[in-house]
């Protein structure tokens, strides 16, 4: 009765730590997440695994006045911890590192494929948790003429068994009387009766490690180290050698028996199985499966590629364009906030210029982000949910094998074109960690929506006036391809001389078509911008905080003086000094504008960050870039759309310019070098300006990125990404400088 | 060496004779059901011939020919 008095401890109110832990684990595509949804609502709470990068969704289970903590476990097919995700799963199960073990499980197991789904349960039984069935999708099931006797089940299994149909909400309060019971009176599933050959090797292997002082070896621990060499329990183990060696003599006392060492435990569990199943599953007829007319159209060769394009077209125009609004209603509305306390702030500048260009900016350029991941993830969620994501991966996994990609990098990376960040946290649906990994290495590389405005300034300030629109057009077509064209063949060089992360097979389940519910589209979507909101939006708020300090500091009253006076000596030299004064007294003259802008630029150059671009322009020297254009360059690392409104203050013009001022393209055209070998020469020559292009196209200028990817990975990826793209940015710029003066 | 999944034309089916390799695919794919005895069929290839598409035991599978080809059959009807 040891788990009798564990439920009467675990029951005392307001101990969350003690409450019984319930385990939701089944295989992808069953309906788990949207059982889990169902179980807990909103009652949920979003973390990573220790350590890891694995998602760990957990929540609160109200049933009859009990509260429950409910897991909802990785989906996974079977225990073999080859992926992060089912290392995560057999830790949780085994309560290793840490981890609590779960008091129960509850298999949510899906109708229409039950002998698949059941290999993970057989598995499992190992392990002697108490569990629970939920039959799920036996709608589906009898729509494809499968019958399922569900008490002839229970009575084969020996635990409960309940049907449910989740996205309807069907069958789940009986679901969690099931639970509620269970932890009262816990039943455990039958296990398999290994053959001689196992027993043996498990033997084998518990005596080899308890020989090193491991201590007892559970079976069910001996038996993932024998089926599961790469496995948790393995890398736990000392003695790699010895434990290498150990295994090695079990798999060839399997050998001998005529099995597959590899295969083994499925061909046996199957047959365990199949035994099991024997008269629970009737199939009326032929199985009718509805997916494969739709199948047939949606993967044909023409029409597939047709429909594919068309759908990835409406994706990518919802994030190009029509996010568009949305984001300037965020920008607007971060205008009229900073309007409507400047007034209240006004005797203090520091303190206004903080709250303002740094905090209020610094909400807005978190919550600019917002519309673009939950327009994003609304098309994920509903092209996961209706089963078209495997068949989009199928259709394009060949662009991206070749150099470790696989055809789901195909939605992050188109999604990159439009905003990095959601693309990037779109890289969550690729299961395997090395195609994750290099997706989300990769994905900065698209050229972003926040680049256009680079190249549409310097296209039209200087291709187009010398080479006329059809170079122009070229030009811009071609940028947006250089961050491709450059990124694949790194993501091959990554994988092939660097990456010691093991690929995996390509192994796609073909889901079941299905029509999704909004509830689930929204309730992804409200996941993904809370957490972005929470998690990455207060690292890209304090960045934004620290370059406003870099650029606003020290602040030398002493140059507002010195501007002020140098202003006043030029403009008197043409009209009486009264005149101007007076002008100056009108806040609204242009005189007094004119002014304004230029304190505004010696503040700038003056400024910390103004400083560190003076004493780096050597640096760049070499690509041709000024210490206006290195400046510029340089405080656009926070975010690369700055550049403008950095380049109109620097050039005099103050910082409400865009990439069509007229006034802006012209400053541009007539910069000439003041000084140095060069002096009296255009600054902008077309290799400069190619240069600069480049370079931003290129260049990982987006603190938003960096913290993105440090939250999705962690802070050495991001740092390698960030210096990574910089010298490759850097490199480039030098490259078309000094090869292209040279023509 | 006898024939494997990955030399089997579209429409064509057989039988799943053995995996070849005792690594850490040969589980993954007999956990997705890829175990000798049962019958597979190819449906389709990609557009672009890779990946190829399967259907064994009532599921749709789509694998690489890299996998493809760790999969040996017999008695295959074109």
């Amino acid at each position: 009765m040891t788990s009798g008095t564990g439920l009467e401890r675990n029951r005392r109110p307001g101990s969350s730590a003690l409450r019984p832990l319930v385990a939701l684990v089944g295989n992808p595509n069953t309906g788990k997440s949207t059982v889990f949804n169902r179980l807990t609502g909103l009652r949920q709470h979003i973390a990573n695994y220790p350590g890891v990068t694995v998602e760990k969704k957990s929540g609160t289970l109200r049933s009859g006045g009990v509260e429950l903590d409910l897991l909802d476990l990785p989906g996974c097919y079977s225990l073999t911890a080859i992926s992060k995700d089912e290392r995560v799963v057999m830790d949780v199960l085994s309560g290793q590192r840490g981890l609590r073990r779960p008091d129960l499980l509850v298999f949510v197991v899906d109708a229409t494929n039950l002998k698949r789904n059941l290999l993970l349960v057989s598995q499992c039984a190992e392990l002697e948790i108490p569990a629970v069935i939920a039959l799920n999708q036996g709608d589906a099931a009898r729509r494809n003429g499968v019958h399922i006797n569900a008490p002839l089940l229970l009575k084969r299994l020996g635990i409960p068994v309940v049907e449910t149909v989740a996205t309807r909400g069907r069958g789940l309060d009986a679901l969690k009387h099931a639970i509620t019971a269970a932890l009262e009176s816990p039943t455990l599933l039958p296990r398999i009766v290994w053959p001689d050959c196992i027993t043996r090797a498990c033997a084998m292997i518990g005596a080899g490690l308890s020989g090193q002082g491991r201590g007892d070896v559970r079976q069910a621990e001996a038996l993932r180290a024998l089926f599961d060499s790469n496995g948790i329990f393995a890398s736990e183990v000392a003695d790699k050698t010895s434990l290498k060696k150990l295994i090695d003599s079990a798999h060839n006392e399997i050998r001998s028996t005529g099995l597959n060492p590899g295969s083994a435990e499925a061909v046996l569990h199957y047959r365990h199985i199949e035994s099991l199943l024997d008269g629970v599953v009737e199939a009326s007829g032929p199985i009718a499966r509805t997916h494969e007319g739709i199948d047939g159209l949606l993967l044909h060769r023409v029409w597939g590629t047709v429909i594919f394009l068309g759908v990835m077209y409406i994706v990518f125009q919802s994030l190009y364009s029509w996010a568009a609004p949305l984001m300037d209603l965020i920008d607007s509305a971060s205008g009229a906030v900073q309007d409507m306390i400047r007034p209240w702030l006004a005797g203090m500048p520091v303190l206004e210029s903080l709250i303002c260009d740094g905090i209020i900016s610094g909400v807005g350029g978190v919550l600019i982000f917002l519309p673009q991941i939950l327009i994003l993830f609304f098309f994920i969620a509903l092209l996961e949910d209706t089963g078209y994501m495997a068949r989009a991966a199928f259709l394009v996994d060949k662009l991206f094998s070749w150099c470790g990609l696989n055809g789901r990098s195909f939605v992050p990376l188109l999604s990159s074109y439009a905003c990095a960040i959601p693309g990037v946290m779109a890289a969550r649906t690729l299961a395997d960690p090395k195609a994750r990994l290099t997706t989300i290495l990769m994905a900065p590389f698209m050229s972003c929506s926040a680049r256009l405005p680079v190249y549409i300034l310097l296209i039209g300030t200087f291709i187009e006036p010398l080479y006329g629109p059809i170079a122009a057009g070229c030009t811009l077509f071609a940028m947006h391809f250089v961050g491709l064209a450059m990124a694949l063949p790194l993501a091959w060089v990554l994988n092939k001389f660097f990456l010691k992360i093991k690929p995996q097979p390509f192994i796609l389940e073909m889901p079941s078509y299905r029509i999704p519910t909004l509830r689930n589209i929204f309730q992804r979507m409200w996941e993904r911008g809370r957490e972005f909101v929470l998690r990455a939006g207060t690292v890209i708020l304090a960045f934004s905080v620290i370059i406003w300090a870099l650029l606003y500091f020290p602040r030398d009253p002493a140059v507002e003086v010195a501007t002020t006076q140098a202003f006043l000596n030029q403009m008197a030299t043409g009209q009486p000094l009264e005149e101007v004064q007076a002008a100056l007294g009108n806040p609204d003259s242009a005189l007094s504008a004119a002014l304004s802008n230029r304190i505004d630029a010696a503040y700038i150059g003056q400024s910390f960050l103004g400083r560190f671009g003076k004493a780096v322009q050597p640096v760049f020297e070499p690509a041709g870039f000024d210490w206006k254009i290195t400046v510029g360059v340089l405080s656009s690392f926070p975010a690369r759309e700055v550049i403008i409104a950095t380049m109109g203050i620097i050039y005099n013009l103050g910082s409400n310019v865009d990439e069509g001022s007229e006034d802006l393209r012209s400053v541009l055209q007539n910069e000439k070098w003041q000084s140095g070998p060069r002096a009296g020469q255009p600054v902008y020559t077309l290799p400069v300006v190619l240069g600069i292009m480049v370079f931003f196209a290129l260049c990982m200028q987006c603190g938003a990125t960096v913290a993105v990817i440090a939250r999705e990975l962690n802070w050495r990826w991001a740092a390698f990404s960030f210096f990574g793209m910089t010298a490759l940015a850097w490199l480039s710029a030098v490259l078309i400088h000094q090869i292209g003066s040279r023509l | 060496m006898s024939d494997t999944l990955e030399s089997l034309p579209v429409g064509g089916e057989a039988e799943i004779s053995e995996i070849r390799t005792d690594c850490d695919r040969a589980g993954r794919m007999s956990s997705l059901g890829f175990i000798p005895g049962r019958r597979v069929r190819i449906t389709r290839v990609a557009p672009l011939g890779d990946p190829i598409s399967v259907r064994i035991d009532g599921q749709e599978i789509s694998l690489r020919r890299a996998e493809a080809r760790i999969i040996g059959i017999r008695n295959p009807k074109p």
